[in-house]
């Protein structure tokens, strides 16, 4: 225990050096910036601490809080569509070989085409919220299959064997083995699912998927307004958000491959 | 003694086919099981006593003979015949009760029921005060006491085990071994029991099938 705590604290020591070393040699580059366009670090973080503490009304007329909230609200929505689909889609596919059979050539036909590439497509056709969800849903959508299928096809035959062997019947051994072997991988992929989602929604919001949104905010305060601390800012919380969103995820995942005794 | 024939085993041979292989693991084995005996089957290394286990269980179909159980021909798996894995097989995610339980969920049995039925099992394997204990929670013996108390609460006719003590050290595999013929005794199960050890054989069975190297057939039948 104490050896862990060591390596945790050296861990956690050298991310802190690293992140000032960076910060330190950015800052050097920003203060040399002759154009002015690359700000420093420590304007950023002020600028991004002012804004969510007063959550200040932008040019736009949009208060922050709604930016984060538009987007977080887009990303949820895609990616529980994409998970309500994709994980039965899954587990039938690594199942069943009629399943494999309908869902493969399709599945691989898309997952090729970089969901961002469906952005003219999904302004045009869908109505906000539902084009930025849409991109959301298909990025989320391929990780999360293909994690289901890979868990389906881990499970240890020895425990399918076992099933059979106590008189299990096919459907039986599907939601009392399989769903439950399979857990710790559709946790993966909905973790990664997510993580691709939000960087999804923010790219979506960035090269024009209406109102409001992080994506939107660094939009326009670039190209419009040329706040480049809030630009940065927004950036900023768009990795914090992430970041954060991952860690309760991870955890989750901890959690459960622990109890489907995979760890 | 009269015996009565449990399991009749006729002409069975298996052969593992793929591109690059074909392997014969099972010619022509025939075979009269007892009521109630605790029949050991040995043999050299790869010469299909698992395969034959197996094929009792309806985890495979052979290519020729059949095996008749009562009577009736068996072709795929199910609760008359339960099976101990020498991996345990036991389900990570479900404590010791809810792991014994599975058969009788399968079953439909009502959850009053089944309560008394673990309990009996749990008592039987040595195993109460464990019954909240995940398998990652219990040592290698107690995890197999485990998945012995699950394939006798089917109350299957025959009791498969496929070298169920092969990874247990050796203190634990004496001990197993004493268990299994308390447990035999006391539940009148008739046991085929595989293991590669001819010491493990000699110490558990009423009978010793010897199995011939690859292709396995029947080589020689010792009454104990």
């Amino acid at each position: 225990m104490k050896e862990k705590q060591r390596t945790l604290l050296i861990k956690l020591l050298l991310g802190i050096v690293a992140l000032a070393v960076f910060f330190f040699i950015w800052d050097l580059v920003a203060a040399r910036d002759p154009r002015g366009l690359l700000p420093r670090p420590v304007s950023i973080f002020s600028t991004l601490i002012r804004v969510v503490i007063t959550n200040e009304r932008d040019p736009t007329g949009h208060v922050f809080s709604e930016h984060v909230v538009a987007s977080l609200f887009r990303v949820s929505y895609g990616f529980f569509l994409a998970a309500v689909v994709a994980i039965p889609v899954g587990l039938l596919w690594g199942y069943s070989l009629y399943a494999e059979g309908i869902s493969r050539p399709l599945v691989e036909l898309f997952r090729p085409i970089p969901p961002f590439a469906w952005i003219p497509f999904a302004i045009i056709f869908f109505r906000d919220p539902f084009d930025a969800v849409f991109i959301v849903y298909l990025a989320s959508f391929f990780p999360i299959v293909l994690s289901t299928v890979a868990g389906v096809k881990a499970v240890d035959s020895v425990l399918i064997d076992a099933a059979r062997t106590l008189g299990a019947n096919k459907r039986q051994l599907f939601g009392k083995v399989i769903v439950p072997a399979s857990l710790p991988h559709i946790m993966t992929g909905l973790r990664i699912g997510l993580g691709i989602g939000w960087m999804a929604i923010v790219a979506a919001e960035l090269v024009g998927v209406r109102e409001g949104g992080l994506g939107f905010y660094i939009h326009v305060m670039s190209d419009d307004f040329g706040l480049y601390e809030n630009v940065f800012a927004g950036m900023f919380l768009v990795g914090i958000i992430g970041f954060l969103m991952i860690t309760a995820i991870s955890y989750v995942e901890r959690r459960l491959s622990r109890w489907a005794g995979i760890l | 003694m009269g015996r009565n024939t449990l399991i009749q085993i006729r002409g069975l041979s298996k052969v593992f086919e793929s591109d690059k292989a074909r392997v014969e693991a099972l010619t022509d084995l025939t075979l009269d099981v007892y009521q109630g005996e605790l029949l050991c089957i040995t043999g050299p290394t790869g010469c299909g006593k698992t395969t034959l286990l197996r094929i009792l269980a309806g985890l495979e179909s052979p290519n020729a003979g059949e095996v008749l159980l009562n009577g009736r021909a068996v072709s795929k798996p199910g609760a008359d015949r339960g099976f101990v894995f020498q991996e345990f097989a036991l389900f990570p995610w479900r404590s010791t009760r809810k792991n014994i339980e599975f058969g009788l969920e399968i079953k439909g049995t009502a959850p009053e029921k089944r309560q008394e039925v673990v309990d009996s099992y749990l008592k039987l394997v040595g195993l109460q005060g464990f019954e909240d204990a995940v398998p990652r929670q219990l040592s290698s013996g107690m995890k197999q006491r485990v998945a012995i108390a699950r394939a006798l609460t089917n109350d299957p006719e025959v009791l498969l085990m496929d070298e169920p003590f092969g990874s247990l050290d050796a203190q634990t595999r004496n001990i197993m071994q004493k268990e299994l013929l308390r447990i035999w005794a006391q539940t009148k199960k008739t046991v085929m029991f595989v293991t590669h050890s001819v010491d493990e054989a000699v110490y558990l069975a009423d009978r010793i099938v010897i199995l011939t190297a690859r292709p396995g057939t029947v080589k020689k039948v010792i009454e104990a």
